[in-house]
C-alpha cells in the first residue's frame, strides 16, 4: 500500500509501510533474567514470520546488567538479538525505557512491534505507540497477516468474549500489538538455534520527569495463578467462604490453588488478583476445577490454556458443560466433600488403590 | 492545584445481553454508566482538591449524551466538566481519542489556568486497553505512573505517588504536570451529594469544545486520525473439549466418576500422582 501523505494528520511523520520489516519483540527483565511473559511473545512472532518469512524476529533487550541473557531468546525463536546495556537503565521509569525503544524503533524502522501486557508493557506499551505516531492494540488473543495487504491482524475480543475483532494498521508502521501473559506458550527451547547480537549505546537519556524514592517488597507466599498447575476455581455458586474453605481443602491436597470468576471476586470469596478471565488472568494449568461457574465467555477466555476442565454445577444447563471436560451435575457441596473424602483414602492406600478404582 | 480527570460515558456492560441465535449485541434498553474504573481517578482528584484546593476538571471525549456522565461527577463534587463532542470525532481509536483529550487539557491550561495533574482511571469496562492515559501523557509530553493506589504534594511541589505492582509497594516523586492513572478499586469513591447536583443545575459549569474550538485538522481526529482499523469481525473459535456430563446417583458416585475418568486420562493422570504421592 502507498500512503497518500496529504492525507495523513500532519503532526504524524509520512513514512511508506515497506520501508519497514522485522518483527520485533521486546524483552521484559527482572532479577530473575527475562519474564517468561516476554518470551511467550516469541510464539505469536513466528506465527508472524511463518505468513511473512522474509522477516527476521528481533528481540529487544534493554536494561542494566542484562546483556547476559541476550542468547535466550534466540534459543527460543529469535533471529536476532539488540541489546542495549547501560547503568542509567537501571531503574525502569516508563518514559525513560519507553524513549529507548522509540529511538531504537526510529533507527530500525521495525514492521512489528509485539510487547506482553504486564503491568510494564501496559504502562510503557501504548507510550512507545504514541510518541511514534503509530496504533496499538491491547490484549489480543491471535495474531496473523492479512493474505492480500501483507498487514498484521491483531486479533482481539471485543467487549465480550464469543466475537474476534481483526484490527490492522495499514498506513502506520510499526504494527503495535499485546497480549496478555500465558495467552501463548514459549518456545521450546532449541539449544542449536544462533543468532547474531547488536549492542547499541545509549548516547543522551531521557529525563524521567520522576523518581523512585521508595521499594517495599511484598511477599508473595501462594502460588500464582498463572503459574499453578491445578486451579480449583469458585463461581458465585460457591455461596459462602465456608464453600471457599472447601475449594481450598481440595486444591491443598492436589498441590494446587484457588481462583475464580469476576462474580467470586465481586462477592469477597477471592482476592482480584486471583480472578480469571478477559478482565482478569489467563492461565494454564494441566487441570482446572469450575466449581458454580456459570461458563460466561469472559471467564472462558481465561482458560483456553488449560488442559482439562472439570466443571461441577448444578445447573444442566449451564454453558459451562458444552465448554468442559468432565462435568458433573449436582450441589457442589456433597460432591466436593465425598471427593476430598475420596482423594484423601486414596493419598493414604498409595497408587496401587487407582487400579482397584479404574477397575469397578 | 488544577487537576483534570478523563471520563468515559459507556454502556453498562452488565447489562448488555447477547442474542445466542445471531451472537449479536442486544444494546436497546442499555443504560450507559460513568466507567466504574473511573471512579477511584475522580476520588483521587477530589481528596488532592480537599487536601490543596483549587478544581477539579472532568473532560470526556464524546456525543453530548455524556453531559449526563459529567453531571453525576459534578454532583460528586468535580467543579467543571469539559465535553469534546464534534461529529468529526466519531469513530476514534485510542491515539486519535487521547489527542483530542490532549488537546482539550491544553486548551484548559491556557484558557482556563494551568494544569497540573490529569488523573485517568485502570481502564474502561467497554474496550480494556487501558491506553489513554500513556497516550496523553506522550502528546504532553509529561511523566506518567500507572496503578496509583494515592497520591500527595512533597516539597518541591512534586508529586508523590504510591502505587503496588506484582513484586512491590512503589513510591515515587513525579515532577508536575504529570498524567496519573489509578489503579482498580484503587480508592472507594465519595456518593453523589445533593447540594453539589443542586449548585451544578444553577451554575451549569459544563462546558462543550468541538474541533474548531480546539483548533484541530479533521486528519487528526476520529476515524481520519485513527492509525487502526477494525478489518474484520467473526466468532471466536471454539476450544475443543469432551463435553462428557454426568448426572451422579449421590455425591460418592460423583467423586469416583470423576477420579476415574480423571486417572485414565493420560494428560492429567501422572500429574495427580506426583501431586499425592510425589512420583509418576
Ligand atoms: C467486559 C466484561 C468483562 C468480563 N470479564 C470477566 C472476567 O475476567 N472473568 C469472569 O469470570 N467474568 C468476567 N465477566 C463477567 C461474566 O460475564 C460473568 O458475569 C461471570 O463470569 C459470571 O460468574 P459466575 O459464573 O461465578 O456467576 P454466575 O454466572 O452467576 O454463575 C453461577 C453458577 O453457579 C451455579 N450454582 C449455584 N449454586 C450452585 C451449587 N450449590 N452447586 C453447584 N453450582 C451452583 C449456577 O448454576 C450458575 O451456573 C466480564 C463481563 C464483561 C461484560
Amino acid at each position: 500500500m502507498k500512503v497518500n501523505c496529504e492525507k495523513l494528520c500532519p503532526d504524524w511523520p509520512c513514512e511508506q509501510p515497506d520501508e519497514f520489516k522485522d518483527i520485533w519483540v521486546v524483552m521484559e527483565t527482572d532479577e530473575h533474567g527475562i519474564s517468561e511473559a516476554s518470551l511467550q511473545m516469541l510464539t505469536p512472532a513466528k506465527k508472524i514470520q511463518s505468513k511473512k518469512p522474509e522477516e527476521k524476529i528481533v528481540a529487544v533487550l534493554i536494561g542494566y546488567n542484562i546483556k547476559q541473557y541476550a542468547e535466550i531468546p534466540i534459543k527460543h525463536g529469535a533471529d536476532k538479538v539488540i541489546v542495549v546495556d547501560d547503568e542509567r537503565l537501571k531503574t525502569y521509569y516508563p518514559r525513560v525505557y519507553g524513549q529507548v525503544i522509540v529511538d531504537l524503533a526510529k533507527k530500525y524502522k521495525p514492521a512489528v512491534i509485539l510487547v506482553s501486557a504486564t503491568m510494564k508493557g501496559r504502562e510503557m506499551g501504548p507510550y512507545i505507540a504514541n510518541t511514534l505516531r503509530t496504533g496499538i492494540t491491547a490484549d489480543c488473543t491471535d495474531f496473523d497477516v492479512d493474505e492480500k495487504t501483507g498487514d498484521v491482524l491483531m486479533i482481539r475480543p471485543p467487549f465480550a468474549a464469543i466475537m474476534l475483532a481483526y484490527i490492522k494498521t495499514p498506513f502506520r508502521r510499526p504494527q503495535m500489538g499485546t497480549a496478555r501473559p500465558n495467552v501463548f506458550p514459549v518456545p521450546p527451547y532449541d539449544e542449536s538455534r544462533t543468532g547474531e547480537i547488536i549492542e547499541e549505546k545509549l548516547e543522551t537519556i531521557m529525563d524521567p520527569g520522576m523518581q523512585l524514592v521508595n521499594y517495599v517488597p511484598v511477599k508473595k507466599e501462594e502460588v500464582l495463578i498463572e503459574k499453578a498447575e491445578i486451579i480449583v476455581s469458585v463461581g458465585k455458586g460457591i455461596g459462602s467462604m465456608d464453600g471457599v474453605k472447601l475449594a481450598e481443602k481440595l486444591a491443598s491436597l492436589l498441590g494446587g490453588v484457588v481462583a475464580g470468576s469476576r462474580k467470586a471476586v465481586d462477592a469477597g470469596f477471592v482476592d482480584p488478583e486471583r480472578q480469571v478471565g478477559q478482565t482478569g488472568k489467563s492461565v494454564k494449568p494441566v487441570l482446572y476445577f469450575a466449581i458454580g461457574i456459570s461458563g460466561a465467555a469472559q471467564h472462558m477466555l481465561g482458560v483456553r490454556e488449560a488442559g482439562r476442565i472439570v466443571a461441577i454445577n448444578i445447573d444442566p444447563e449451564a454453558p459451562i458443560f458444552k465448554q468442559s471436560d468432565y462435568g458433573v451435575v449436582g450441589d457442589y457441596r456433597p460432591i466436593l466433600e465425598a471427593l476430598i473424602e475420596e482423594l484423601q483414602q486414596l493419598k493414604e492406600k498409595g497408587p496401587e488403590a487407582i487400579e482397584e478404582l479404574l477397575k469397578e | 492545584m488544577r487537576i483534570v480527570v478523563g471520563i468515559k460515558w459507556v454502556p453498562n456492560t452488565q447489562a448488555v445481553r447477547f442474542d445466542p441465535k445471531t451472537g449479536t449485541l442486544i444494546r436497546a434498553g442499555v443504560p450507559s454508566i460513568v466507567n466504574p474504573h473511573d471512579f477511584p481517578a475522580i476520588e483521587l482528584a477530589l481528596r488532592l482538591k480537599d487536601m490543596y484546593g483549587g478544581e477539579v476538571i472532568a473532560v470526556t471525549m464524546a456525543p453530548p449524551s455524556a453531559t449526563q456522565g459529567l453531571e453525576h461527577v459534578l454532583g460528586m463534587g468535580v467543579d467543571k466538566g469539559i465535553l469534546l463532542t464534534d461529529r468529526k470525532f466519531a469513530g476514534a481509536d485510542t491515539l486519535a481519542t487521547s489527542y483530542v483529550i490532549a488537546k482539550g487539557i491544553e486548551k484548559i491550561s491556557k484558557e482556563i489556568g494551568p494544569v497540573d495533574v490529569a488523573i485517568f482511571g485502570h481502564e474502561t469496562i467497554d474496550s480494556s486497553t487501558a491506553h489513554i492515559g500513556a497516550q496523553v501523557a506522550s502528546w504532553l509530553g509529561w511523566p506518567y505512573v500507572y496503578y496509583a493506589r494515592d497520591a500527595k504534594l512533597v516539597e518541591d511541589g512534586k508529586l508523590r505517588v504510591t502505587r503496588q505492582t506484582e513484586k512491590a509497594v512503589e513510591e515515587y516523586e513525579v515532577n508536575l504536570p504529570a498524567v496519573v492513572a489509578t489503579a482498580i478499586k484503587a480508592l472507594k469513591p465519595r456518593p453523589v451529594r445533593l447540594s453539589y447536583k443542586l449548585r451544578a443545575k444553577i451554575e451549569k459549569p459544563i462546558i462543550a469544545w468541538n474541533i474548531e474550538d480546539l483548533g484541530l485538522d479533521p486528519r487528526c481526529t476520529g476515524l481520519k486520525g485513527s492509525p487502526t482499523v477494525v478489518a474484520n469481525i467473526t466468532w471466536m473459535p471454539e476450544v475443543p473439549r469432551k463435553k462428557i456430563v454426568y448426572t451422579p446417583k449421590d455425591p460418592r458416585d460423583a467423586a469416583r466418576w470423576i477420579l476415574k475418568q480423571l486417572f485414565s486420562d493420560e494428560s492429567v493422570a501422572g500429574f495427580l500422582k506426583k501431586a499425592l504421592w510425589g512420583e509418576e
